[in-house]
């Protein structure tokens, strides 16, 4: 394996710790201890999709692999028992993660993160915006039922 | 910067279980019953009122009410006093959950939600609870324990996957039934629920359709299934003295995709010359009594073997639907039973004895149909489907609660080539559940919905992601109803279908003139399109 890729496997492995932390103390062993992605599907999620965004963080950001990386997270912590802030915290918990496994956030770095910040901004708002349309889609069949 | 903008909380709060506070958020709860639905059922409290109130404007002796209604229960069900004194907390139920399992809620824990309630139980119905309360795992109960049982046991869909799982069988879901029945009594009840029971009452299905409307839309798929297949195709309503009294959830004469299982149904009825009729009055399979009390269940469940006795019939037939096998298979033969004025069903074309329904004397159509095909009485051309790559997802109630695992299996596989299960951990027994039953299913609560119903759209995406899976199909109405929102939402590109749909499509018809659609109105797949030759399609 690569430098490159021991780290990224570093930063993602304490990555995912951080990001589990949010959840309650009671589910924790489940979300990080059940690798059957059928029977844990949000710890697997978290883990898979933040692997692959520290693999390309610190690699060739290619978007291909980071865009339905940060879908795949993003849409499920849309719907969670999140606030806005919270579902999108945890790529802000790259920086402290990245200074302490590499020491320092490069500037590249700090731009490479920015710049998935805003792609998670972009992904949060448009499954936010397409709950309230396939609510209203709902609402519109309920409508032209003959009982309401 | 305001120092505001700052404070983001970095960890979900910690708290202890017992604590019931609980926050009512818009999205993720249903609403109150509208006070006229609990008028038309001559229920307890009718008021305006909403969860995210502060005053849920209970009765001044609602602790009373609720205490007193728990005793009787505990004395009137066995069943309920068992499943408060016998678990010893395994844990093997614990992520069994879809809401678990999608929300990350530890009170969605099976046993951590039947805690909520067995800690009242402790703490006025035990000994050791009174003395001790909270030490012997006691709580008191208050309004925000009322609150907190609200909130939980409507996020529970009563699929009873935890169930398959506990080393003693407790059904968690008789659990959340009893939650609501107490809850029922102080008048805090959805109108999800109660509006269809309501509907029901009055007019004999959810939706409230009238007898009129009835025989239009039923009319109506008659005259577009006689379009379809160039035959005469008529449904016989209110017949008395048919062999068979077929009953349907009411979403498949009013909703879609319903509505092509529909026509499913007709084009078989009319291919094998069935004697049967459908009612005005019992035009609803599905009970929503199941999502409030015993005794609403019970009300509704009767109007169907009050009919199949004013009609003469000699047994049921049910369509596809899901809580409509739960009540009828598990409890309507100790409320409205035994049927023994129905005869013990015989397929009037291949002579099978449906022992399995002795005692309800009703059929489910995918046992009918199974048989049929067993039995090669049917022709089919499975090319009719090649445009589907289909999966099934085994409803939770037909599939737990009555063990319709192979039926829907054998008819999918004789009319669809292209086939493909989900993985083995979350199909059949433990298929996960739409996130949408119990009455959940309304749109304001879809995020709760999108939470509970993630484990199964993630195995829904694996199978579309490796076999190119483009269509769900499951024999519920709910599922019908919800599912399609849910795949909208998790994995784009998979519609939803029920089996007969499918059948349907394969179906070759003495006489029927060519056809180059399925359904829905979609072309067949190219090379299927000179169906209609009986050379060329195969007997099942």
């Amino acid at each position: 394996m690569s430098v490159s890729g021991a780290v990224s496997e570093i930063v993602a492995e304490r990555w995912v710790e951080r990001t589990l932390a949010a959840y309650p103390a009671e589910i924790l062993p489940f979300l990080s201890g059940e690798h059957d992605r059928f029977r844990n599907p949000v710890g697997q999620v978290i883990q898979e999709s933040l692997t692959t965004l520290a693999r390309e963080l610190l690699g060739a950001m290619d978007n291909r692999a980071t865009a339905p990386a940060i879908d795949a997270l993003v849409r499920m912590r849309a719907v969670q028992d999140f606030s806005p802030s919270a579902a999108l915290r945890f790529i802000f918990d790259l920086r402290p993660v990245i200074a302490e496994v590499c020491g320092e956030v490069t500037p590249q770095l700090e731009s490479r993160i920015d710049e998935l910040a805003l792609m998670a901004f972009d992904r949060y708002l448009a499954c936010r915006e397409q709950i309230a349309s396939l609510r209203e889609k709902e609402l519109r069949v309920r409508a032209l039922s003959p009982a309401r | 910067m305001p120092e505001t903008l700052v404070q983001i909380e970095q960890k979900a709060p910690r708290g202890d279980w017992r604590d019931p506070h609980v926050e009512f958020r818009k999205g993720s709860i249903c609403y109150s019953a509208a006070a006229k639905n609990l008028g038309a059922l001559s229920l307890p409290n009718p008021r305006a009122w909403q969860p995210m109130d502060a005053d849920w404007k209970l009765p001044p002796d609602w602790k009373r009410i609720v205490l007193d209604g728990m005793k009787e229960r505990l004395k009137k069900y066995r069943s309920f006093r068992l499943f408060m004194d016998i678990c010893v907390r395994c844990g093997a139920c614990a992520d069994k959950c879809h809401f678990y399992l999608g929300s990350a809620d530890p009170k969605n824990m099976p046993v951590v939600r039947a805690e909520l309630m067995r800690s009242i139980y402790r703490r006025y119905f035990t000994l050791t609870g009174r003395l001790f309360g909270s030490l012997a795992g006691g709580r008191e109960l208050t309004e925000d324990v009322i609150k907190e049982w609200f909130y939980y046991f409507y996020q529970c869909t009563e699929c009873r996957r935890c169930s398959v799982f506990c080393p003693y069988g407790i059904d968690t879901a008789e659990i959340t039934m009893m939650g609501r029945e107490l809850l029922n009594l102080i008048g805090c009840n959805t109108n999800w629920v109660l509006e269809p029971a309501a509907n029901c009452f009055r007019t004999g299905n959810h939706l409230g359709i009238q007898p009129h409307g009835f025989k239009d839309s039923i009319d109506f798929a008659a005259e577009e299934a006689s379009e379809i297949t160039g035959l005469d195709i008529e449904v016989p309503i209110n017949r008395k003295g048919a062999e068979v009294l077929f009953v349907m959830p009411s979403a498949d004469y009013f909703g879609t995709p319903h509505y092509y299982t529909l026509l499913g149904y007709l084009m078989l009825f009319r291919e094998i010359g069935l004697d049967y009729t459908v009612s005005a009055y019992a035009s609803e399979g599905g009970n929503f009594g199941l999502f409030s009390s015993h005794e609403m269940m019970k009300r509704l469940n009767a109007k169907i073997y009050d009919e199949a006795r004013r009609l003469r019939v000699k047994w049921i037939l049910g369509g596809e639907c899901g809580h409509m096998w739960r009540v009828l298979h598990q409890y309507m033969d100790t409320m409205n039973g035994p049927a023994d004025f129905l005869e013990v069903p015989v397929s009037p074309i291949t002579g099978t004895v449906f022992e399995n329904a002795r005692s309800t004397r009703a059929v489910h159509i995918c046992e009918f149909t199974a048989d049929l095909i067993h039995h090669g009485t049917l022709k089919l051309d499975p090319r009719r489907n090649d445009h589907w790559i289909a999966t099934y997802h085994d409803s939770c109630n037909p599939a737990r609660a009555m063990g319709l695992l192979e039926e829907p299996r054998t008819i999918l596989k004789s009319v669809c080539r292209n086939f493909h299960e989900m993985p083995e951990n979350t199909i059949r027994e433990q298929t996960f559940c739409c996130g949408s039953g119990a009455g959940l299913g309304t749109d304001e609560n879809l995020e709760m919905r999108l939470r509970g119903g993630f484990p199964r759209a993630n195995a829904v995406k694996y199978v579309k992601e490796k076999h190119g899976v483009n269509l769900l199909t499951c024999i519920c109405a709910i599922d019908k109803a919800t599912l399609p929102t849910l795949l909208e939402y998790w994995v784009p590109g998979v519609e939803v279908a029920g089996v007969h749909e499918l059948l349907g499509n394969a179906l070759v018809m003495t006489g029927e003139k060519e056809r180059v659609a399925d359904l829905r109105g979609e072309l067949f797949a190219p090379e299927a399109h000179s169906v209609g030759s009986a050379s060329e399609a195969s007997h099942a």
